[in-house]
């Protein structure tokens, strides 16, 4: 079914999401270490190339802000849902 | 400043109905303990905190609220076949 698919390049973006939040709560109580600064920086680009890929494929994951110009239809209130997948 | 993205944190999938493990998401979801009175201690309790780290605690209040939204997805799922 496509959902596998989809289900599959969210888990990309979802994953390294996580290393990003997790990295993020630790430089809030360590701003000087440096390496967890560099792996915090390379999650957050490998985040933004696994978030433009998704997107590209199955329409925007934020209404607005923090994407591109919606193709028409409007696409945001278009299925499905995270918990439809 | 709210800004729902259009993911779960992480995906879920159920296998079988479990109405005793349901019972207990129901709790951690919002008894007592549960997650919607820690997401609110979290965003409140930031106010009066002395420090910019410990204000930073606003972060977990966000990491709490994506758990709910776990859960509230384990309660809502029908089973697999």
């Amino acid at each position: 079914m496509e959902c596998g698919q989809q289900l599959s390049m969210l888990k990309k973006f979802l994953e390294m999401q996580f290393i990003a939040i997790e990295l993020n709560l630790y430089l809030d109580t360590h701003p000087c270490d440096r390496d967890a600064l560099n792996d915090f920086n390379c999650a957050v680009d490998m985040l933004t190339k696994h978030k433009k890929a998704y997107e590209e494929e199955y329409g925007p994951l934020f209404n607005f802000g923090f994407g591109g110009h919606s193709g028409e239809p409007w696409e945001w209130a278009k299925g499905p849902w995270p918990w439809e997948l | 400043m709210w800004i729902y993205e259009k993911s779960l944190e992480r995906p879920v999938t159920i296998s079988r109905p479990d109405p005793a493990f349901a019972k207990l998401v129901i709790t951690q979801y919002g008894g007592p303990d549960g997650e919607l009175s820690a997401s609110l201690r979290y965003l409140n309790q930031r106010y009066s905190m002395p420090t910019d780290k410990a204000k930073a605690l606003y972060e977990c209040w966000h990491r709490i609220l994506q758990a709910k939204l776990i859960l509230c997805e384990y309660l809502y799922i029908p089973a697999q076949p």
